[in-house]
């Protein structure tokens, strides 16, 4: 293969195939299993002689509701397989979609559903034999999800038109559970008898149920060697009530409606509806997860805007001065040459400053272009004194407009600190941003200290009723967005730092945060 | 043209205070450029303006502020303002204190002679 193999994409951790399992749901499905266990021995124990009434209801009953959720189980995996075009997600997809069409000529067949023999001409064998397919088929499709899933992945992944291969698996499913039906049906008296008659199995079931147990365990054997994912954990557990299933209606019950064989047939509805209520859970969840990243994208764009705003009235204003002088030095240069003796020297200087004035513009624009160009969430090491500068320099006109003086005492101990050098920069805006609005209002001196220094891991700090200055919605500007604060504050917890707020003697602010510092 | 008439040009970017002083000379005023209101208020005296144009927003000393010094000083000097900011509401407070105009940042050479014509009128 000389092109490049499609390499797995990155979501894939977010995938229910992909994603292993948790501490708890392990502790979870062991659990299933333990009580499965148990239920399985007062089964086969006290309860095994005990023999109910028929109950007509219960079989077609059961017959619909394995129907219904092997098929929702289909359709959620062949979802799967449709995203991660693995051949070993087709596989099980396939399995399950299998052991639910299946279920139909069962139903039909059984003795006494819908009429008394079973209806397509079922002989006395043909229900058992296709419920032994069904014990067979599906352990095999699992066999072949797990060879599949581990062998080399990145070339197992599938390349074909995806709504083809799903169509083609479903027709393939239908054309097979179609093709054993007619078998199983039209070579009734030729098979091994199952059953003695339409209540009663034979002693070559027992055989049958042993060697089904075994292929059961196989498959359990195989993704125990391949486990790796949330599925692969429950779909053991599924297997396991399985064997329990087969082991139940064999040898501690080998008659229909037998409690014994009720309770199979309970088992084999929680092993269907196991893997299903698993992918509906995991999928809410990663459903919730996914809300969760999205809103807290939102929040960081909406901080982001926030101080974007202020930005970019500075950057305007910025931009605007050498714009202003090239027009002006235009003007002037057309208005030296429409005189009647053109001062050619005049209009010559005008033009030279529009050259430099059109420079400087340009070196503006690179250098904010510059500002933004650093890779978001990118960890760096970098010098706080001069992100402090670079950030008064972005406010200067605000405190000019203000007359808020500035004083910076840089800490030449301070040099590196570790973190996202635009997030940074946006806590120290907002900061500065906040500091500037409340001032703004206050008569007498107005000065903005921003200082640097080392202090240690212990630190102490004292805030008690403080805290609610971070609450997303206690704002003391009236035309403010309370927001910022709190984000600045997850934005330095975020770099396992703390932000805090102090008031200050005589009167005004001190806000503080620590970063941790880079390793001399 | 009888004397020729001499404006103050006060802004603290250096490349538009050039460009507005070349522009009124070859307007045919005489102008004078400032880099700071402090610097014109220190070489005050000697020369007679006919008119202030200076920026609103400079470090230390503003245009209101320079406006006010000279209200305090009873000069009735004209001061027209120029500025670079969006801020709204400017021209009322400008008006307010008897500023003969503003001007925004880029302005045409039309509108700095409307100004000034109605500055030197006074």
């Amino acid at each position: 293969m000389d092109k490049t193999a499609p390499t797995v994409p990155e979501e894939q951790r977010f995938i229910l195939t992909s994603v292993s399992p948790s501490w708890g749901q392990k502790r979870l499905a062991l659990g299933v299993v333990l009580a499965s266990l148990v239920a399985f021995c007062i089964m086969a124990g006290p309860l095994s002689t005990f023999q109910l009434r028929q109950i007509d209801a219960f079989v077609p009953a059961y017959g619909t509701a394995i129907f219904v959720n092997d098929l929702i189980t289909a359709v959620l995996l062949f979802n799967q397989f449709a995203i991660l075009r693995s051949r070993a997600s087709l596989a099980i997809a396939s399995g399950y979609l299998f052991a639910g069409l299946i279920v139909i000529p069962w139903l039909l067949t059984f003795p006494g559903v819908f009429t008394p023999g079973g209806l397509l001409g079922a002989g006395l064998q043909s229900t058992a034999w296709l419920s032994v397919l069904r014990y067979l088929g599906f352990p095999a499709f699992v066999i072949a999800y797990a060879l599949l899933k581990d062998a080399d992945p990145p070339k197992r992944l599938w390349e074909g038109s995806m709504g083809a291969t799903i169509f083609s698996s479903v027709a393939i499913s239908a054309a097979v559970v179609c093709t054993v039906t007619v078998l199983v049906i039209a070579s009734d008296a030729y098979l091994p008898p199952i059953s003695i008659d339409r209540v009663r199995f034979s002693s070559f079931w027992l055989y049958l149920a042993s060697c089904l147990i075994l292929w059961n365990a196989v498959a359990i054997t195989l993704l125990w060697i391949h486990q790796r994912s949330v599925l692969d954990l429950w779909l053991m557990v599924a297997l396991c009530t399985y064997a329990i299933e087969i082991y139940l209606s064999a040898f501690v019950g080998p008659a229909r409606f037998s409690a014994a064989w009720i309770a199979a047939r309970i088992f084999g509805f929680v092993s269907s509806i196991l893997v299903l209520s698993v992918l509906l859970y995991e999928i809410t969840t990663l459903y919730a997860q996914l809300l969760r990243a999205i809103m807290a994208q939102r929040h960081e764009r909406e901080a982001r805007l926030m101080t974007g705003d202020a930005v970019a009235a500075a950057i305007a204003h910025e931009v605007r001065q050498p714009v202003s002088a090239m027009i002006t030095n235009a003007e002037t240069a057309v208005r030296w040459l429409d005189r009647s003796m053109p001062n050619l020297d005049k209009a010559r200087a005008a033009l030279k400053r529009i050259a430099v004035d059109g420079h400087r513009a340009g070196a503006l624009i690179g250098s904010i272009r510059a500002m933004f160009k650093t890779n978001a969430r990118h960890r760096t090491s970098f010098d706080i004194n001069e992100l402090i500068k670079e950030v008064i320099v972005m406010v200067r006109s605000d405190l000019q407009r203000h007359r808020i003086s500035v004083q910076t005492d840089p800490n030449l101990r301070v040099r590196q600190v570790i973190g996202d050098r635009i997030q940074l920069q946006q806590v120290l805006l907002n900061l500065i941003a906040n500091a500037i609005d409340s001032m703004a209002s206050e008569d007498g001196p107005r000065v903005l200290s921003v200082k640097s220094e080392v202090v240690d891991s212990d630190i102490m700090i004292a805030s008690k009723d403080v805290d609610r200055i971070f609450n997303p919605l206690f704002t003391t500007k009236p035309d403010g967005m309370g927001m910022g604060l709190s984000i600045c504050r997850s934005i330095i917890e975020a770099h396992e730092g703390r932000l805090w707020f102090v008031g200050n003697t005589p009167r005004g602010a001190v806000f503080q945060f620590v970063l941790p510092i880079a390793a001399a | 043209m009888s004397r020729e008439r001499l404006i103050a040009v006060i802004d603290d970017d250096e490349s538009f205070r050039v460009a507005l002083v070349d522009s009124l000379s070859s307007l045919g005023y005489g102008a004078r450029g400032f880099a700071s209101a402090e610097e014109f208020i220190a070489g005050d005296g000697t020369e007679p303006y006919d008119c202030v144009i200076t920026d609103i927003h400079m470090p230390s000393m503003g245009g209101f502020d320079l406006k006010r010094r000279l209200l305090a000083h009873g000069s009735r000097l004209p001061v027209i303002m120029i500025t670079a900011h969006e801020e709204p509401g400017l021209e009322a407070r400008a008006a307010a204190i008897g500023a003969v105009c503003v001007l925004r940042k880029p302005f045409e050479a039309d509108a700095l002679t409307h100004c000034l014509e109605r500055a030197l009128k006074a």
